[in-house]
């Protein structure tokens, strides 16, 4: 081994606990980059992989009824590969002493031959028996019951019976029953039959014979088998063709993988300054050493080359500690986003790619950041190098900011001393400033994103002015549904509305019937007007909706299918899905908004039991009835996701940024060894030497503190912009939080004494003679 | 007064075990102005630093003011290093970042001896008194190398300490400004001010009470 390389490694190994400081930080960004391309590449693998193994259906049409011989005849056409019959019934199950949830009832003729959209079994029986069914693996903490107990099922003609829970499936491409509060269930068509229901199929998937994923073949295929179904005298209601061989949620998952990569090299870009400050610092310190070898003949490419081992040296510890430290990143995100996304993952290994690609990254992170002070300090002439005389020259004061800040007084002198201390690597303070500040500036964006969010749903659920929402099966007399809700204590006011459905290009649509005059809707018109008396044949649309379509603008006429009219105002609606609201017409309806005197939990089981028992009186069933809390939980599940998300990176921004306040401080403390053996000789206790230094760690930590909060208004809204902006389609409403700038003020000044802790306890410790001689 | 006796220093080196002072027995008196003379090496800082308090040593006792220093503890004697000795480096080791007035204040700052409204007041004076007066709030960096040592002394003389230790307090200095630095010294000194100077001046006979020199860690001469 040649001299210059053993000079990299001894002086690498010389300076132990900085050394280790800086491979943290560095490892801290490699391991976030690591983990999000890591996650990237299993979940995206798994979640296909996942999906596709249940033979997901090319395309659903709902029609009146599909028999044995229809389903022989669409499964004998060229180009439909396979088909299968379900149907999907609503209900209601019994969670609780008073609470009862939504219940999806699936039911699949035969559970020995499915053959589309395959169930997984998971624990229980399968399959399940008559008077059992099977819950959905997501569902359980929705039901609150256990395989094994029985559950009361209710269905729209109020029959009810109980059902026992025989077993545990996973249906890969529902969504997740906690955000939807719903409860899915699996059952035959004989237990069907027991619950009062027809026992017949309507549902026909279809899963198309070739060129399964281009989406126009798909459409054709379905369009197709549509024309033939309606040939044979059943009208099709419906039609769904899904994105071909994509997991409905890969759209979601994919954005928070974007969002989780931007800030996986936001990350990595801090380490890089770190090692900036390093070795900034390193080369400052060893200008005598490189006018010697200078002086001795070394050429500058040849002194550059040992600093730059020394960053190599640097990364491929980083490398080495960040690997492992990715792994274990990659399971917990993994697991987090599979269970979030409802999957599984049958396989947690990692392309070969990733590993090369941390590597490179790790290496050459360093590199650059090492490039510009290795070069720079490489090139200082000999006699220049010779003159130094050391690192605490007295530089300080020969700048207008300098003399500036001698202009400051009215504290004591230690207090002055940190204070100007700080300023003097003005670079090495800069970046460490701008390191530490991005960690606030990430946790107070996660504060003022949650807090929007949390506006931005107030303001959504605010619109609606009813507590409970009581759906029928059926279109039923407005009037006796009027009389049942005045018979029923608790209840301040109803309204009866029409909720039904529509289509335009493709997609369905939410379409609301209210009165003119409705009292359950205070709508925010962002553009035209709600409707008025005497409007006939008009549509206002919810902003979901407008985003959807160009055709759908103020003025224009538009087709629903079901209905149609002229659009005269858009409704402002974040997070809701496409709405659009038209005139009730007197007469009959199919769902009851209330206006209760008490909203708690209680009060509303309450209202629920006596209005049932009064609709019964005048001969009405309610099939679901669902309160605005929980319409709500959906969304605060994805809000408390989003804001953990938000949390967890600004985490590891400031530990990479605490690393780098505790490189900068040790930096600044060996550099000034001897001006601290000065102040322990002139009477300096070593309490009050380590005050100074933390004093100065505190100095940068409010100079981030500051910097964070000048940005963080503006960051906060970009980061809730990107993140829920263009997912609510009806944009956020920001508010900006206060109480995370008192929050990040304390917290930045403690992070800032804790990192200064160390550097600050070594320079009030060291013999004050050794001190002197330090050059 | 100041006596050590049989004081030894020694320090582990990677080429062995290195003496600096051996059995070194010196009494110095109050108001005496003492040079401590020898090469390189010979063991001057040490003896200084023991004085001081800021290195201890690895055996004898060290009596400053009636004080055993030895059994003080790091805090102790900290304190007790504000109040009673003022330093004076080769390098003057100023801070950088306080101007002359404020380097001048930080000892007191420190001691809490000096009422905090005096405190300036008190640095002016002594800054008048080394003939600085002129640079009390500029910082180090436009200030001179004589300028920077005769603030160094006003520091030094903050807290009225009885002893003033000066490590080659003229190393640094044209001759006609460490004239002038000594002649401070000698005033100090006269003014009942102990000052024990390191140096290599050989021109100063006229100036100091006596001399100690050292070889090798060992007292050779105490003239």
């Amino acid at each position: 081994m040649t001299a210059p390389w053993r000079k990299a490694i001894r002086d690498f190994r010389n300076e132990r606990a900085r050394t280790v400081m800086v491979v943290l930080a560095i490892a801290a960004g490699i391991a976030a980059f690591s983990t999000v391309m890591s996650s990237y590449a299993i979940l995206v693998r798994e979640l296909d992989r996942g999906y596709l193994e249940t033979n997901p259906a090319s395309a659903t049409l709902w029609t009146d009824k599909v028999d044995q011989q229809l389903l022989a005849d669409v499964r004998a056409r060229t180009p439909v590969s396979d088909a299968e019959a379900r149907r999907t019934v609503r209900a209601r199950v019994k969670a609780g002493p008073m609470a009862w949830k939504t219940l999806m009832l699936f039911v699949v003729a035969d559970y020995g031959d499915i053959r589309v959209s395959v169930l997984k079994p998971q624990s229980g029986a399968w399959p399940p028996k008559r008077g059992e069914l099977l819950i959905e693996r997501d569902a359980f903490q929705v039901a609150k019951t256990k395989v094994g107990e029985r559950v009361l099922v209710r269905t729209s003609d109020g029959t009810q019976r109980e059902l026992r829970v025989a077993g545990s499936v996973h249906d890969v491409g529902q969504a997740q029953a906690r955000m939807e509060n719903a409860v899915y269930g699996y059952v035959t068509l004989e237990t069907l039959a027991d619950l009062g229901e027809e026992p017949y199929l309507d549902e026909l998937k279809i899963l198309a014979a070739t060129n399964r994923y281009d989406e126009a073949h798909v459409r054709r295929v379905a369009d197709e088998v549509r024309s033939y179904v309606e040939s044979r005298g059943h009208a099709v209601r419906r039609m769904d063709v899904p994105r071909p061989g994509k997991h409905p949620h890969a759209d979601l998952m994919g954005m928070l993988l974007l969002s989780m990569s931007s800030f996986g090299m936001f990350i990595l870009l801090l380490s890089g300054i770190v090692v900036v400050n390093l070795l900034t610092a390193l080369m400052a310190s060893q200008v005598r050493q490189i006018g010697v070898m200078k002086a001795v003949g070394g050429t500058r490419a040849q002194i550059a080359r040992i600093y730059f081992v020394q960053a190599l040296l640097l990364g491929i510890a980083a490398v080495a500690v960040a690997i492992p430290l990715g792994m274990w990143g990659t399971r917990l995100l993994c697991r987090q986003q599979a269970r979030f996304l409802n999957f599984d993952i049958a396989s947690f290994s990692v392309p070969l790619w990733v590993y090369l690609l941390d590597a490179l990254v790790g290496i050459v992170v360093p590199l650059l950041a090492a490039a510009w002070p290795v070069w720079k300090g490489s090139g200082v002439s000999v006699r220049e190098a010779l003159a130094d005389y050391g690192v605490s020259a007295n530089r300080f004061g020969i700048g207008a900011f300098d003399r500036l800040l001698t202009n400051v007084g009215g504290l004591a002198r230690p207090t002055l001393l940190a204070i100007r201390n700080s300023f003097r690597r003005r670079t090495r303070m800069v970046l460490t400033v701008i390191t530490l500040a991005a960690g606030g500036l990430f946790f107070m964006a996660a504060l003022n994103v949650r807090a929007s969010l949390i506006r931005t749903l107030d303001g959504l659920f605010g619109q609606r002015n009813y507590d409970l929402s009581v759906s029928f099966a059926s279109m039923v007399e407005l009037d006796a549904l009027a009389r049942a809700a005045r018979a029923t204590p608790g209840i301040a006011r109803s309204e009866g509305w029409i909720a039904s459905e529509g289509s335009i290009g493709g997609g369905h649509v939410v379409v609301l019937a209210v009165p003119s005059d409705t009292k359950m809707l205070s709508p925010r018109i962002s553009a035209g007007r709600w409707f008025q008396k005497g409007d006939v044949e008009v549509l206002v649309v919810n902003s979901a909706l407008a985003s959807r379509d160009s055709r759908i603008r103020l003025g224009n006429v538009v087709d629903l299918g079901q209905v149609s009219g002229k659009v005269i105002g858009i409704s402002r609606e974040p997070f809701a899905p496409p709405v659009a609201y038209v005139l009730r017409k007197p007469g009959r309806v199919n769902n009851l908004k209330l206006d209760l005197l008490q909203t708690d939990p209680d009060s509303i089981n309450r209202v629920k039991a006596a209005l049932e028992k009064n609709l019964e009186r005048e001969g009405l069933r309610a099939v679901a009835s669902q309160s605005n809390a929980d319409s709500r939980i959906g969304f605060d599940e994805h809000m408390l996701m989003l804001y953990v998300f938000l949390m967890v990176v600004a985490a590891v921004i400031v530990l990479v940024g605490g690393l780098g306040l505790m490189t900068t401080m040790s930096l600044n403390v060996l550099e000034r060894r001897r001006e601290m053996g000065v102040l322990r000789a002139i009477g300096a206790t070593p309490s009050a030497v380590w005050l100074i230094v933390a004093a100065e760690g505190a100095v940068i930590g409010l100079m981030s503190w500051a910097l964070a909060a000048a940005a963080a208004w503006p960051v906060s809204r970009f980061t809730g912009s990107v993140l829920i902006g263009r997912m609510s389609r009806g944009g956020l409403d920001f508010v900006f939080e206060p109480a995370g700038l008192l929050i990040w003020l304390a917290a930045a000044i403690g992070l800032s004494v804790i990192a200064s802790f160390l550097p600050a306890w070594h320079a009030s410790r060291g013999a004050v003679a050794e001190a002197l001689m330090y050059e | 007064m100041i006596e050590l006796t049989r004081i030894t220093k020694t320090y582990a080196t990677a080429a062995g075990e290195f003496v600096a002072l051996r059995d070194v027995d010196v009494t110095i008196g109050k108001g005496e102005l003492v040079a401590v003379v020898g090469k390189s090496g010979s063991g001057k800082s040490t003896l200084l630093n023991v004085i001081g308090g800021i290195d201890t040593p690895t055996s004898g006792a060290v009596l400053v003011g009636g004080a055993d220093i030895r059994k003080l503890s790091a805090n102790a004697l900290a304190r007790w290093r504000g109040r009673n000795v003022g330093f004076v480096f080769q390098f003057f080791q100023l801070l950088p970042t306080l101007t002359s007035a404020e380097n001048v204040m930080l000892p007191m700052d420190f001691s809490g001896a000096i009422p905090a409204r005096e405190r300036r007041k008190r640095a002016l004076a002594l800054l008048d008194r080394v003939g600085v007066i002129e640079q009390a709030d500029k910082l180090p960096s436009a200030l001179s190398g004589g300028q920077q040592q005769r603030v160094a002394i006003a520091r030094a003389l903050a807290n009225e300490p009885g002893v003033v230790l000066a490590d080659e307090p003229t190393g640094n200095l044209d001759t006609a400004t460490a004239r002038a630095v000594l002649d401070l010294f000698r005033s100090m000194a006269s003014s009942g001010t102990t000052v024990i100077l390191a140096t290599h001046e050989r021109d100063i006979a006229g100036i100091i009470d006596r001399t100690i020199e050292l070889e090798d860690g060992r007292v050779m001469v105490a003239r």
